[in-house]
């Protein structure tokens, strides 16, 4: 049996984007994206493409197709996924995607993953680095009426099920599930491969499918937010960096731990 | 990538793709080794098979001989983020593609082709490439190495000096001249008896790269492992252009490296109550470091765009090596100068570079061989003879 997995992947800002070079345009209510730092692929979704390709290996026969949601998408990294070889991409570019909140996106995504017929499994990054909310993937798991797995740290297929090990504070717990699933994965589940030369030059012959929300027979108003965001602002920070110097490293140690203790710190 | 005049927007979506993926692999996974593996004078060959998987091996070849294919840019930014890390691994990876692969490609039989290239690209099997002699690198058409023909086989003698990959290589690429005093390509299993590689130790530069002594004494092969296609200087001569060209980028990659560390450390180092970098002196040496890097970046560019197309010759090659290597090093020992006292050591990248790129002014042509081949090309006057 052909496997059809899903992975959904956002494109975010750098989370390694320096502090002097991340704005909010408090007005606006928005971040303004740095000038000259390219996007990247939400770390936690490259995980989720990497598990999708470890599921495919195990498999032997998997078709990887992965669905994004946005509106200003730069290709040289949203083709990544692609690159480190997934089969398929599909693109859903929208101008009403720009103010889309965790429900409305979840409504895309739900419905596109619809769309592209059977889905067996559904691996979703646990959580977006741009705002951490970890929601999306709970909402296309209730939409789509499916057992959700958080935060898998390994991913093993059975006959018409699949047997995950999600990660929790205090160590982890096995949960089995039927197919079809939605699982999210963190970086827990394996450092994504590095894109290679020849993968890069297979995804090169892979143009990446664009649907709008139309194509969805979505209105703008069937995802209009439900969350209204009243404030956005950059915290004042007042840090002050003190140097503890001692007579050697040794000592440097001593006196840090010491002042740790006497901060409360340790 | 340092790139002050956008020349990223001239590449394509793939070229940029490709730079990324190398940057990304290679700050990850090598960057923290190369300290280390320098200072030990360690060239760290377990990163080979790794290195054929990104790709990096004979990338530009075709991918019917287990190549990625890709074009002269791509092939360019992989030299130049790859000597961005260290000018020994980046000439692992032009000795490897443009010296041994190409030849075998360009002038080797289809056996030759289908036996070395997939397993080369793959860093299975690692090559060297043996021009150069004890007596004046800068003239290779004075070679002694010959090569004797006896039945069905030749016998190779002579020695072969600073060979690049020599104590690693599976299969050495021997030029040496026939009974008809004709320069051809051997292709010399590093096993074969007659056939010895000396280390050469004691190098101030490219530490992290194996130079070797090559000894053929009557060392046999097989008449099949000439490279068919090799028929005099002229063919040695046409790999160390494709070389010459992945230097051209290579060293940009270098000199972005010593240029981060001196601004960085500009910024944060302060004299007199000021940061450095506030000085009109320090300013002017990390001014000239921006703008050599960006006239080498549109030199190196526009030698691939007509590299693709099939319009580039020796003379364009000699004016980018000529140019960004001696810009690369002239930064390099400016970057040292920029970091005081802390520029001496290995710490920082920065005399690592500068001593490596001493070698890459010198080889592959020196600085001075190059103004003598633009010189003639331009006045019609060889005054290199
Ligand atoms: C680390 C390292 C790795 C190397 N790897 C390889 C390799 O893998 N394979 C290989 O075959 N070779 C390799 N080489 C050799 C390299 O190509 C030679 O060192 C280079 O060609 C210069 O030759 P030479 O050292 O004999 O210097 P020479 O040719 O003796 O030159 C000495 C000086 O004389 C100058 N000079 C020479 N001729 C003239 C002239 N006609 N007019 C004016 N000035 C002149 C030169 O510019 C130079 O300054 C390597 C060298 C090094 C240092
Ligand atoms: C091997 C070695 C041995 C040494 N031995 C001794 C020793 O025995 N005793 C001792 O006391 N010291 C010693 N030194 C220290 C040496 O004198 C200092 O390294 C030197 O004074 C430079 O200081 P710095 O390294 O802190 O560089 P910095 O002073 O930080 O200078 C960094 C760069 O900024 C430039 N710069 C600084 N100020 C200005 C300015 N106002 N305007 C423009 N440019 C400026 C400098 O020219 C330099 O390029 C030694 C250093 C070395 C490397």
């Amino acid at each position: 049996m052909s496997l059809n997995i899903i992975v959904c992947a956002k494109q975010v800002m750098d989370p390694e984007t320096p502090l002097s070079a991340f704005n909010v345009d408090e007005a606006a209510k928005r971040v303004v994206p740095a000038q000259g730092i390219p996007p990247v692929v939400n770390g936690f979704c490259e995980n989720a493409v990497e598990a999708a390709l470890k599921i495919k290996e195990a498999a032997g026969d998997a078709t990887i197709t992965v669905i994004s949601v946005g509106n200003d998408f730069v290709m040289d990294v949203m083709k990544k996924p692609l690159s480190m070889g997934a089969d398929q991409m599909i693109l859903i570019q929208d101008p009403a995607a720009e103010n889309l909140d965790a429900l409305g996106t979840a409504t895309v995504l739900s419905k596109a993953i619809e769309k592209t017929g059977e889905a067996d499994i559904i691996i979703c990054g646990q959580q977006a680095s741009d705002w951490d909310n970890a929601h999306v993937p709970l909402g296309i798991s209730e939409m789509l009426g499916v057992a959700c797995l958080s935060e898998a740290r390994s991913i093993d297929l059975g006959d018409g099920t699949v047997t995950v090990a999600s990660s929790r504070s205090d160590g982890y717990e096995v949960f089995e599930a039927p197919l079809p699933c939605l699982i999210t994965v963190n970086n827990e589940i394996g450092q994504p491969r590095y894109p290679t030369l020849r993968g890069i030059m297979q995804a090169s012959r892979k143009t990446p499918e664009t649907w709008t929300l139309n194509d969805l027979d979505l209105s703008e108003s069937d995802v209009s937010p439900a969350l209204t965001l009243s404030e956005l602002f950059v915290p004042a920070s007042d840090r002050e960096c003190q140097i503890i110097e001692g007579e050697d490293e040794a000592d440097s140690g001593r006196l840090l731990a010491l002042k740790l203790r006497e901060e409360k710190i340790i | 990538m340092l790139d002050y005049y956008n020349v990223t927007e001239l590449l394509s979506t793939e070229d940029r793709q490709i730079q990324n993926a190398a940057r990304d692999y290679l700050d990850s996974e090598v960057l923290p080794g190369i300290k280390g593996w320098w200072e030990s004078g360690e060239f760290p060959k377990h990163l080979v098979p790794d290195f054929g998987e990104m790709g990096f091996l004979g990338s530009n070849l075709p991918s019917e001989y287990g190549c990625p294919g890709v074009n002269n840019q791509s092939y360019g930014l992989i030299m130049y983020e790859l000597e961005r890390i260290d000018s020994g691994l980046r000439s692992f990876a032009s000795v490897q593609s443009a010296l041994v692969m190409y030849p075998i490609y360009r002038y080797g039989s289809e056996e030759q082709k289908k036996k070395y290239l997939p397993e080369m690209a793959k860093g299975n099997l690692i090559g060297c490439f043996g021009l150069t002699e004890h007596d004046g690198g800068s003239d290779p058409g004075a070679m002694k190495t010959n090569a004797r023909k006896d039945g069905e086989s030749y016998i190779l003698n002579g020695t072969k000096m600073w060979i690049t990959n020599g104590n690693i290589a599976d299969v050495a690429l021997v030029w040496a001249k026939d009974e008809s005093d004709t320069v051809r390509g051997f292709l010399v299993p590093t096993d074969v008896p007659g056939f010895t590689a000396n280390k050469i130790e004691h190098k101030m530069s490219m530490r992290a790269s194996v130079t070797s002594e090559l000894v053929l004494e009557d060392a046999r092969v097989p008449a099949s492992a000439i490279l068919p296609e090799s028929n005099g200087l002229s063919a040695p001569l046409s790999c160390l252009t494709q070389a010459r060209y992945g230097i051209a980028w290579g060293a940009l990659g270098a000199l972005e490296s010593v240029y981060e560390d001196a601004l960085k450390f500009a910024k944060t180092r302060s004299t007199f109550g000021k940061p450095i970098a506030s000085r009109q002196l320090v300013q002017d040496k990390l001014v000239d470091m921006v703008t050599d890097h960006t006239k080498g970046l549109l030199l190196a560019w526009r030698l691939g765009e007509m590299k693709d197309a099939g319009t580039m010759d020796y003379n364009h090659v000699s004016v980018a090596k000529r140019e960004n290597v001696r810009a690369a090093l002239k930064a390099a020992r400016s970057a040292r100068e920029v970091l005081g006292g802390s520029g001496i050591t290995l710490d920082y990248g920065v005399i690592r570079h500068m001593l490596n790129l001493e070698t890459v002014d010198t080889y592959e042509g020196t600085r001075d061989v190059h103004t003598l081949i633009i010189g003639r090309h331009i006045t019609g006057e060889n005054a290199l003879v």
